[in-house]
């Protein structure tokens, strides 16, 4: 599946690229996943503004519902930029590279959390066998393949081991059907839980953390890889490592609850690696 | 109405009047209240045909999907953003019934039936409101591009609708308690000025006692109405009743000299007879002069003559004399009233059964002059119904505190003019005479009463006239 989709998005790369290097970029434009805290408006024309100012020309910012649509983008050149999650940046290593890592708490980690109800008694993973579970995204690390490959190891498939699974398409949205009794856990990113805690603490305090999972490579930016020498995109790069230096940026990072940005390595996603390993050999 | 039938007409139909008002207002009421019902049926109808119309464009696609998070989110912004909390709860189901999602997982739980929630609920056919509970509840198929693809149940706040509801019920039950209050009012008052007429005929009728009394003209309503016309048909009654009372007294006087008139006739033979006699005895001693023992024997003759003719006559003067004197009843009365009927009892033959078996004591509690003249009447009635060779009766005793006086007769009984005249209180035909309601009034005057038995052919007419009790008697 992941090597049929790979090809796709590949021969959609080059094709998208012959197209791109023959006119010069008049726009920079940035794809955003659902690890975004999507509905907060603020933070969007905050990144906007920030990396407008740094780039000298207009950034357009293209949000789409689905880590796979926003991945798509970017393999085909609809987007030059995109903020991904570890699992697709390691579904397609090959063609994209890393540009900046966010910081938070002054690591480039992050951990999955699985949530409950806040009147759930189950402590484990295997006390919610036959219940019902939200997952953010097929394509989330914390979202999903956490869990999935937790329960890989207890060699259990999602469908069989919860009576129903559903995916909302976004973190907080997985909080919120927890929350709200719509499911009874949920695999949600750790981070955005966290973030959640603060702006909305009435929507967190209706879900309780069952279990975190080792800290992993935090949601990266990413480019393709056969772009990364372009002005626009090294430009990009210096804008994100550089994001704290002005205002818009600072301002946009506390909105995020993000320290900075910093260049990674491919080495800081091993742990998501692992787990796709994992996954895939019980598959 | 038969509870009011106690009270009189003055009050009964003012009374009806504000019944009828407090009727018209409730009905009204009543017309006002149902009205508003089917305006708050048709608007909630209204009000959730849109709802379920706006969901079913908004989820179709969705349930067709079975996209549990996505109709929730849908569902969960929709109740949002809803300003007025009218749409409190809803589910949706798949084809198959089972739930996707619902506003509040916990009361509708994922795939969870929804047929469990739905057993009380309405079609929006025939949705309505009812007189109870804040909310109702309403089972829809949720269609989309013409096709069943699931099920939605709304429920709906309606306690606004029925508060509402409860207000208007409110405003009106006080709203009419103060008009039909007022109306009553102005009703019973107007009721009670027209029949104010009525009220003094009837003031009249009642302070008049047993003799009704004309209406001052003063008092006569003005202008030529019913009320007008009915009083003066009221006075020109009175005065035919008082004509008639007097007609009636009289005739009762003249029925006394009548009584005597009757008598008369019998008083001539009775004196008539001894005459004969007495003139024979006076001739034999004109004849017979000198002889001492035909003188002494016709002397004899004629004193017992003479003093037949004196008792007679003083039994004729009695009665006419007693009235006057006012002397009290004795045995003695009665042995006057048998000599008085004697002679009619003889010229028809007839045989006459006398007991006097009250005590001097008893009698001498009653006046001589009205037990008389009740006993004459009676006799004289007695000796003329029963004809040639019948049997009269008279006998009189000593009952429970009264003095019983019984007169009896074998004659045809009386007729239904004469039971009225001797029973009846009304006032007296003119056919026949005034006997017998002479009897009627005097007994009563005596504060007795009178009673009428046929029995084997034999006519009894018994009078009651009380007595004081024994120790009342010696008190006093």
């Amino acid at each position: 599946m992941i090597s049929r989709r790979s090809m796709l998005v590949g021969a959609a790369a080059i094709a998208g690229f012959s197209a791109k290097s023959a006119r010069a970029m008049d726009v920079f434009r940035l794809g955003l996943t659902p690890v975004f805290l999507d509905n907060d408006a603020e933070v969007v024309d905050r990144l906007r503004g920030a990396f407008a100012d740094t780039l000298g020309i207009p950034v357009e910012l293209e949000q789409r519902r689905t880590y796979e649509e926003v991945t798509g983008l970017l393999l085909e050149g609809s987007v030059d930029a995109a903020w991904l999650c570890g699992y697709p940046y390691l579904q397609h290593r090959k063609s994209l590279e890393l540009m900046a890592v966010p910081v938070w708490n002054g690591r480039p980690l992050y951990q999955s959390y699985l949530i409950a109800e806040s009147d759930n008694t189950a402590t484990t993973l295997a006390d919610l066998r036959g219940g019902t579970h939200a997952f953010s995204d097929p394509d989330s690390n914390s979202g999903y393949l956490v869990t999935a490959s937790d329960l890989a190891r207890m060699q259990e498939r999602p469908d069989s081991f919860f009576k129903r699974t559903i995916f909302t398409f976004g973190h907080r949205n997985v909080v919120r059907a927890v929350g709200d009794g719509l499911v009874q856990s949920g695999s949600v990113d750790g981070y955005v839980w966290e973030a959640l805690t603060k702006t909305e603490p009435d929507l967190t305090k209706r879900t309780k953390v069952i279990s975190k999972s080792e800290w992993l490579g935090f949601p990266p930016f990413c480019t393709r890889a056969d772009r990364a020498g372009e002005p626009a995109i090294r430009a990009m790069r210096l804008a994100l490592l550089d994001m704290g230096k002005t205002a818009q940026g600072k301002a946009a990072l506390d909105l995020l609850q993000l320290d900075r940005m910093a260049a990674a390595q491919p080495s800081l996603y091993d742990g998501i690696a692992k787990r796709m390993r994992e996954l895939e050999n019980f598959l | 109405m038969r509870g009011l039938q106690p009270l009189p007409l003055s009050l009964r139909v003012p009374l009806l009047t504000v019944a009828l008002m407090v009727l018209v207002g409730i009905i009204a009421s009543q017309q006002v209240l149902t009205t508003l019902r089917n305006v708050q049926n048709e608007r909630i109808r209204e009000l959730a045909q849109l709802q379920i119309e706006a969901l079913s464009v908004a989820l179709g696609p969705l349930v067709l999907r079975k996209n549990v998070w996505e109709v929730y989110d849908t569902l969960d912004r929709a109740t949002g953003e809803t300003h007025v909390q009218r749409l409190v709860f809803t589910a949706v189901a798949d084809e198959n019934g089972n739930i996707l999602a619902a506003t509040d997982p916990k009361r509708a739980p994922l795939d969870s039936p929804i047929k469990a929630l739905a057993q009380d609920a309405q079609n929006l056919e025939t949705l309505a409101i009812p007189d109870q509970g804040t909310d109702i509840r309403l089972l829809s198929d949720l269609t989309y591009q013409d096709r069943k693809v699931g099920q939605i149940l709304i429920e709906l706040d309606v306690s606004d609708l029925l508060a509402e509801r409860s207000k208007a019920a409110r405003l009106l039950l006080i709203g009419n308690a103060v008009a039909t209050g007022f109306l009553a009012l102005l009703g019973y008052f107007g009721m009670r000025r027209m029949l104010r007429p009525i009220t003094l005929l009837v003031s009249h009728m009642r302070n008049s006692g047993e003799r009704p009394e004309p209406i001052p003209q003063s008092d006569l309503p003005r202008g030529d109405t019913e009320m007008t016309r009915l009083f003066h048909s009221y006075n020109s009654m009175v005065g035919s009743i008082e004509a008639k009372a007097e007609a009636d007294k009289r005739l009762a006087n003249r029925e006394r000299f009548v009584s005597l008139g009757r008598l008369s006739a019998s008083l001539a033979h009775e004196i008539n007879n001894p005459l004969g006699g007495l003139l024979n005895a006076a001739d034999t001693i004109k004849t017979y002069a000198d002889r001492p023992e035909v003188v002494r024997e016709s002397a004899e003759l004629l004193t017992r003559g003479l003093g037949h003719l004196r008792d007679v006559a003083r039994a004729t003067l009695d009665q006419n004399r007693l009235d006057r004197s006012g002397a009290v009843l004795v045995a003695e009365d009665f042995d006057d009233l048998r000599l008085l009927i004697r002679p009619e009892v003889s010229r028809k033959s007839q045989d006459l059964d006398w007991k006097i078996e009250a005590d001097q004591k008893d009698l001498s509690q009653l006046a001589a002059a009205p037990v008389r003249q009740i006993v004459l009447n009676l006799l004289l009635n007695a000796t003329e119904a029963s004809g040639q060779g019948g049997k009269v009766g008279l006998q009189v005793y000593t009952g429970d505190n009264s003095l019983c006086i019984n007169v009896s007769d074998t004659g045809p009984g009386l007729s239904k003019a004469a039971c009225a005249r001797l029973l009846g209180n009304g006032p007296a035909s003119s056919e026949g005479g005034v006997g017998l309601r002479l009897v009627h009034d005097m007994t009563r005057e005596l504060q007795g009463f009178v009673r009428l038995n046929r029995i084997d052919g034999v006519t009894a007419i018994s009078i009651e006239l009380p007595l004081k009790p024994e120790n009342e008697g010696d008190l006093c």
